[in-house]
């Protein structure tokens, strides 16, 4: 069975004698693009900010306006702080039964605010977070449109298709959302498209697209849309909401990240790990998933595409060979270190500094002139440090 | 309920990418000879079906969409405890998108018959969406419990935990309802000595194997077929491309003594600054 990332045959080869390519403009008409904002409790999530910088540049391309739509209950300033993130128009869905994330509540009311429009928005934009990716996929399949989970890079651009499985899909589409995603297993990216129909639907991980500065006052149209539940929406409850203060630091708010992979060998590679990241201001250990997947180390560690996404100042891989699903979680950190035994491990394609051998003696040597480096520069080591 | 629930749990047959033996050296797979196994979150989605049934009684169907080899995962299943399994295999399901495979199941789960509770896996290892399990519970209207972490039955009700961002949520829901599994949910148990015995004699007797194991045609389940394979799919892959190299050229330290190749990397970076407490 083929997957959504695979190339379809019909696309691999293009027609030698290309005939002149119908215009579909008016199957994929430029339209709006609309960002899901999402809150819990009130908060507003980061992703919300990034998927809004990320929306603006879209909705620039196609000379059209950011819209985004939130749905909650006594929200606060949070309409007009989407506004000076970028959003030119934010709808908001205000209910008692909205306070907090159910899936058939926002369903519907997203669903019936998108019926309400006079016309599809051209992109719909969720994070792929555990809110995101539960909602996304029923508003998807409710609309028959098309969904990319996951996407790292996301563009305008036109397509041609010619295809011959349906004949009445040949043509040139001139705009078409580009959601773009690492393809499994694979150092491949996917372009994926769906410009068949409207609304064109992606998630977006966090910590991916860069958020615009706050512009505060910046001025924006804030409408009320309405909210009307029905009986069948109130099959699922929510019990209890706990949020868990994490321990230790935060990997996405982390300075400095020092990671591990296999090629520690054993679990108790970790620690020389954790050794090395205190010799740094505000670090934490992360990992690859084989680890992970061995138990060397908890899940909240992981780093990559089916982990977390990061972008710290300095990060420093020691014995991970560098895939592609790992590099997306990671490679826009500032500085790269990479300590690698094999020379030619992809992690060096991509690292700012590679360093090839051992873990097991570079790391120590570099614990040993760290300290070195802080007491001659005459900084104080923290008195009492065991 | 007095006879307990009907389960289903969605299970889907991907390749291995941990086997060696179906990797090319740059990483890329080749499918002749790649290794085929049991999408790994669909393991913990058998477990919670398996255990509900272990709990409060009923039955464990499970539900494959693929190519004919399909079975084998089947038949892994079966060796696990399931009660049944169905496979849709259809030549016109090629190319299916997540919306596509979604519509499929959906037809295939209302022809298998009624149900309470159908558990996914999170997302698969090839297709890495996780969007057909909730694309399912849209299909068959249904209340949802993606990132579930912990399931159990009260009075008829489902309690689950679900993950959220930095932190958890308890749901409860009347069944039917549809779950999907997250992999910090209990890994599946081994299968019994008993279990893959019996498999291992019913692949013998094929008619025998067939009372518990059907494949099943999209004309079966009356599926309309431009909704299924390429045709009933929304997305395209228009272009794949090799991840071209990024954070421009790197600085290799090699062939020096362990300190020098250290001492090169300080000097060279600016790694310095992020030294504990920083550079006064
Ligand atoms: C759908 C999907 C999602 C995935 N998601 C993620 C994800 O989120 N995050 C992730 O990280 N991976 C993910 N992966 C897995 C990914 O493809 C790789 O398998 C994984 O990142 C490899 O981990 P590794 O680098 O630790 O191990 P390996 O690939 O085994 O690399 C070990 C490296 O260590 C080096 N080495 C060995 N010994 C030493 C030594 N003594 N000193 C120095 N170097 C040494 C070796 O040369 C090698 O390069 C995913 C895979 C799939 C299919
Ligand atoms: N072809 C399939 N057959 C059966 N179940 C599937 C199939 N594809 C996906 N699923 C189910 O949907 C879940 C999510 O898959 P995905 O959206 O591909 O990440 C899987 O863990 C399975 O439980």
């Amino acid at each position: 069975m083929a997957d959504e990332t695979e190339p379809k045959k019909e696309d691999a080869k293009p027609e030698r004698e290309k005939p002149e390519l119908k215009d579909m403009s008016d199957i994929c008409p430029i339209g709006k693009v609309l960002v899901f904002a999402e809150h819990i409790l009130g908060d507003l999530q980061p992703v919300t900010l990034e998927l809004l910088g990320a929306g603006r540049i879209l909705a620039d391309k196609m000379s059209q306006p950011l819209l985004c739509v939130v749905a909650g209950h006594e929200l606060g300033d949070i309409p007009q702080r989407l506004v000076e993130y970028g959003a030119d128009v934010v709808y908001v869905a205000d209910h008692p039964e909205l306070k907090n994330y159910r899936t058939l509540p926002y369903r519907r009311v997203i669903c019936d605010f998108l019926e309400s429009l006079p016309t599809q928005p051209h992109t719909m934009l969720l994070g792929s977070t555990t809110t995101g990716r539960d909602l996304a996929p029923r508003i998807a399949a409710h609309f028959d449109t098309g969904l990319t989970a996951d996407t790292t890079e996301l563009d305008i651009g036109h397509y041609e298709h010619t295809s011959k499985v349906d004949p009445t899909k040949i043509g040139l589409y001139p705009n078409c959302l580009y959601a773009i995603r690492p393809s499994f297993g694979e150092s491949l990216k996917a372009r994926i498209l769906g410009p068949w129909k409207n609304p064109q639907m992606a998630t977006t991980r966090p910590g991916v697209m860069t958020p615009l500065t706050r512009e505060p006052g910046r001025k924006g149209e804030i409408i009320q849309v309405p909210v009307k539940l029905q009986e069948e929406d109130f099959r699922l409850s929510v019990d209890e909401i706990v949020r868990e203060v994490s321990k230790g630091i935060n990997l996405t708010e982390a300075d400095v990240i020092v990671s591990g992979g296999y090629g520690l060998g054993t679990q108790e590679g970790f620690n020389l790990l954790q050794e090395l990241a205190n010799c740094f201001d505000n670090a934490a250990v992360g990992a690859s998933r084989k680890v992970v997947d061995l138990g060397w180390i908890p899940y909240q560690n992981q780093i990559g595409q089916t982990g977390k996404t990061v972008r710290p100042k300095l990060y420093i891989a020691c014995g991970i060979s560098g895939a592609i699903q790992h590099r997306v979680g990671m490679s826009k950190s500032g500085l790269i270190i990479a300590i690698n035994k094999d020379p030619e491990a992809p992690i060096f394609k991509f690292a700012h500094h590679g360093i090839v051998g051992d873990c097991y003696q570079i790391i120590p040597e570099m614990i040993k002139q760290f300290k070195l480096a802080k007491s001659t520069s005459g900084v104080k080591e923290v008195v009492g440090t065991h | 309920m007095a006879s307990g629930f009907r389960i289903f749990v969605m299970v889907k047959q991907v390749p291995d990418m941990g086997a060696k033996a179906g990797l090319n050296p740059d990483g890329t797979i080749d499918r002749a000879r790649a290794k085929r196994m049991l999408n790994p979150f669909d393991k913990f989605a058998l477990q919670a079906a398996l255990h509900t049934k272990k709990m409060y009684g009923g039955s464990v169907t499970a539900i494959s969409m693929g190519p004919p080899p399909a079975v084998e995962i089947l038949l892994e299943a079966l060796a696990h405890g399931v009660d049944r399994g169905f496979l849709l295999s259809d030549r016109r399901l090629a190319a299916s998108d997540t919306l596509a495979t979604a519509y499929a199941l959906y037809k295939t789960i209302q022809h298998v018959g009624e149900f309470d509770i159908i558990f996914c896996g999170l997302q698969t290892t090839d297709g890495d969406t996780a969007q057909v399990g909730p694309q399912l519970a849209e299909r068959l209207n249904l209340p949802q419990v993606t990132y579930c972490e912990d399931f159990s039955v009260k009075d008829g009700n489902v309690h689950a935990r679900r993950i959220i961002e930095g932190g958890h949520q308890v749901v409860i829901a009347k069944p039917p309802v549809l779950v999907t599994i997250a992999n910090s949910y209990h890994p599946l148990e081994y299968k019994s000595f008993r279990g893959a015995w019996r498999v291992q004699q019913l692949q013998r007797k094929q008619e025998e194997l067939a009372k518990y194991i059907t494949t099943i045609t999209l004309d079966d389940v009356g599926a309309d077929i431009e909704r299924c394979g390429l045709k009933g799919s929304p997305t395209i892959v228009a272009k794949t491309e090799k991840v071209g190299e990024i954070g421009g050229s790197c600085t290799m330290h090699e062939g020096k003594s362990v300190d020098e190749l250290v001492k090169e990397v300080i000097t060279n970076s600016n790694v310095e600054e992020y030294l504990l407490a920083g550079k006064s």
